[in-house]
């Protein structure tokens, strides 16, 4: 399975061998948080989910917020009635202020021991209380969200949203801590799904407003965190959605990866995203036949213009391929120019070529551009319905060759494609 | 590389002695607070430990009735499995469990002191989003191509797969597919080395390869090899340990392993491992765990390195345990 974060990233390998007052000083840490833990499961085993319950969830999900089972335990506090019981300053938003780290251990990079001889016995508690099935939507203890009107917000809306407030918050030195902890992740989500459940939709706008701030802040500290890009979209495809009320966010999006491309032209989460948005784009736009090749020449002319900056960039030409592949399979990928003629596209992937070879004359020993040229070339044949001509096969020859010579960790795929092109020195039925 | 284990200089030779020793002592460490911290992970643990050893050949390093007993102890009446006693049920820990039976030859036990086999199949069935196809972690809903993976993984070795909606998961991973030939958490996610695992060898187990667009994809995983041999698991990211199982078990299951330069990875593989105290770590220099003991080693095991039992790059798992379970 995937990570689970629970593994050692970027730990330097110290001497495991501890002093005394080391060892002395992890038997009473363990103590402390043994003893917690079970005072945790303890009283959940028992159906105990009191707001008292929930303060000691806080105190374990500060030193551990790996610990799923607790963070389940936390959920089934807020459900069990505690949602309109459990006030805004009772318990949360003074004890989880954002400055109130307590932790300090890392948890989100400690070891996974495996445990073979385990003899403890099962917990006596029940398991799972949950419904079975899956759906994204928990079921809240309150019934349906309220009608949209124009009034103030109920009594158990307010108290509803000061309690989901306070959670949010109370996540947030903890993600901050472990920004690629799957559970801190989901425990958000469902939160916000629980305020479209709970407020009508105005409010529960709110709620998921604040939430795009977030993504950005977490992707200003780290800006290829998975979590975060896909936090982001799953946010801005319900600010999008009729149960809250939305529009289109699209140009918007479009424009956040400008800015993420400008400050870091290698962050390929952000070209993958532009990808993502352009057909959307087009389409919301309205955009005719010009309108998509001025687009189409704009993002070539920046792609190129970055090729020129960092040639040996994967990012800048995985992006390149992307608008190449527009042009070569129309069908296959979704079209930004579904009107151009095969004479458009053929002479689009000509000037590419042309373009990439000009690269040639700064840099010379850079595989990437030889793999452009010989892939671009090969679609360009595949277009055109023909063969390599004779100088297009001596140059995808002498391509190949350096290829193998700049890159000689791939050569069994150079080998491949010298075999299936029929490019091997001399033989040939050109 | 020569194919015999002592024809190889120092650098390249495999610690087996001390990666066994620190597995087996991993359950010993009780008095070190991170025991306690990585509870929540103990069956996966487990599993990833017990993968390990079958793959050096030592699979009776840890006690089977030990084993089994502990597994059981985490199952729920619903069928799924937690991390550990008390701990609720989730598909990682569950898959794990079923592997883990699996290896052991422990499915009768399953029936005679668990929950059955047909209770556990029923809890992941009971996982995946009928409308969606794709699967949650647990009640509380979290979706991702990891748990549609464990999904099959898991039913499939219990010859349950026909509980699920086979052909709804499978255009669900078609819709995670990007133009660059990976796959992602979800339909829009960027491509990830890690998904690329979950979403190709769940279309391997569904029988649906020719949905994959091996060309392209085998691209992008070759060129996730960089300077200095390791893998890693995007574009302009450092290389780690664990996408030499990600990577290279996606490439293997194309057909395309030989795309990327054998020897080199071998060497960082064995640049990362402890040959005094055991274990392998993330890059070389760091610090150990089991998460990156077993995928080295089963990338090690991929790269048909001599004396490593052969793995089985869909399940993780030793290829003798799945050919029997599977009845290949």
């Amino acid at each position: 399975m995937a990570d689970q974060g629970g593994s050692q990233h970027g730990i330097a390998r110290t001497s495991r061998v501890r002093t005394d007052e080391q060892k002395k000083r992890d038997l009473e840490r363990i103590a402390r948080y043994r003893e917690l833990e079970d005072q945790v499961r303890a009283r959940a085993a028992e159906g105990d989910y009191s707001p008292a319950v929930f303060q000691l969830t806080s105190r374990l999900l500060r030193l551990n917020p790996e610990y799923y089972t607790i963070w389940n335990v936390r959920r089934r506090c807020l459900i069990s009635g505690s949602f309109s019981r459990l006030s805004a300053g009772s318990s949360c938003s003074t004890a989880c202020s954002t400055s109130s780290r307590t932790a300090t251990t890392a948890p989100s990079s400690t070891s996974c021991s495996s445990s073979s001889s385990a003899t403890t016995p099962p917990a006596p508690g029940p398991p799972t209380a949950g419904k079975s099935g899956t759906t994204a939507e928990p079921t809240p203890a309150a019934a349906d969200p309220p009608e949209a009107t124009e009034s103030e917000p109920s009594e158990a809306e307010t108290r509803d949203l000061a309690t989901l407030q306070a959670e949010l918050v109370f996540t947030i030195p903890l993600l901050l801590e472990s920004p690629k902890c799957y559970w801190i992740w989901s425990y958000r989500l469902w939160l916000l799904q629980q305020a479209i459940a709970r407020l009508r939709a105005p409010l529960a706008r709110t709620v998921w407003e604040e939430e795009l701030g977030l993504a950005t802040k977490m992707l200003g500290k780290d800006r290829r965190n998975f979590h975060a890009w896909g936090y982001r979209r799953h946010v801005v495809a319900r600010l999008e959605s009729p149960s809250l009320r939305g529009g289109s966010m699209v140009e918007a999006e479009f424009a956040y990866t400008d800015r993420m491309i400008m400050s870091d032209l290698s962050n390929f989460s952000a070209w993958h995203s532009r990808s993502r948005l352009i057909p959307r784009l087009l389409a919301e736009r309205g955009a005719d036949e010009a309108a998509r090749r001025a687009f189409l020449d704009k993002e070539l002319q920046q792609i190129r213009e970055a090729l020129n900056v960092g040639p040996e960039d994967q990012s800048l030409w995985y992006y390149h391929q992307f608008l190449i592949l527009n042009l070569v399979y129309p069908n296959k990928h979704p079209a930004m120019t579904p009107g151009f003629t095969l004479q458009d596209r053929v002479a689009y992937l000509r000037r590419e070529i042309e373009e990439i070879k000009e690269l040639l004359e700064d840099y010379a020993d850079i595989q990437l551009i030889y793999e452009g040229l010989f892939e671009y070339t090969l679609y360009l044949c595949q277009l055109e319905g023909k063969k390599p001509k004779a100088s297009e096969r001596t140059d995808l020859v002498a391509w190949l060759g350096k290829l193998k010579q700049l890159d000689p960790m791939r050569r069994g795929r150079w080998a491949d494609l010298e075999r299936e092109h029929d490019l091997t020195e001399g033989g040939s039925d050109v | 590389m020569p194919q015999t284990f002592n024809q190889l200089p120092e650098e390249l030779q495999l610690a087996t002695t001390a990666h066994v020793k620190y597995i087996q002592s991993l359950d010993s460490r009780k008095d070190e607070y991170d025991y306690w911290l990585t509870e929540h992970l103990r069956l996966n643990g487990l599993y990833w430990g017990l993968t390990a050893l079958h793959l050096l050949g030592h699979p009776d390093a840890l006690p089977r009735s030990e084993t089994i007993d502990f597994v059981l102890s985490c199952q729920h009446d619903s069928g799924g499995f937690g991390a550990a006693p008390g701990h609720d049920a989730h598909m990682l820990s569950t898959v794990s469990a079923v592997q883990i039976l699996a290896m052991i030859d422990a499915f009768d036990e399953l029936e005679t002191r668990g929950k059955g086999k047909a209770q556990v199949g029923k809890y992941i069935a009971n996982l995946q989003n009928r409308e969606t196809g794709t699967f949650a972690g647990d009640e509380w809903g979290e979706e991702d191509t990891r748990f549609l993976y464990g999904a099959f993984n898991a039913l499939s070795l219990l010859g349950l797969l026909d509980l699920v909606d086979v052909d709804k998961a499978v255009n669900h991973i078609a819709a995670c597919a990007n133009f660059d030939g990976g796959y992602g958490v979800s339909p829009g996610a960027e491509s990830h080395a890690g998904q690329i695992f979950t979403c190709v060898a769940a279309l391997t187990i569904a029988g649906r390869q020719d949905l994959v667009d091996k060309e392209r994809l085998g691209r992008w995983l070759s060129e996730r090899q960089i300077a200095g041999g390791g893998l890693n698991g995007r574009p302009e990211k450092k290389e780690d340990v664990c996408y030499s199982w990600w990577v290279l078990s996606s490439l293997e299951m194309i057909g395309k392993t030989h795309w990327i330069d054998r020897d080199q990875l071998v060497a960082f593989i064995l640049r990362c491992q402890d040959p005094e105290r055991g274990g392998i770590s993330d890059r070389p220099g760091d610090m150990v765990d089991v998460w990156h003991t077993v995928f080295g080693i089963a990338g090690l095991s991929l790269l048909q390195y001599p004396g490593l039992q052969p793995v089985d790059e869909v399940y993780c798992m030793p290829k003798s345990a799945t050919a029997w379970v599977l009845g290949r």
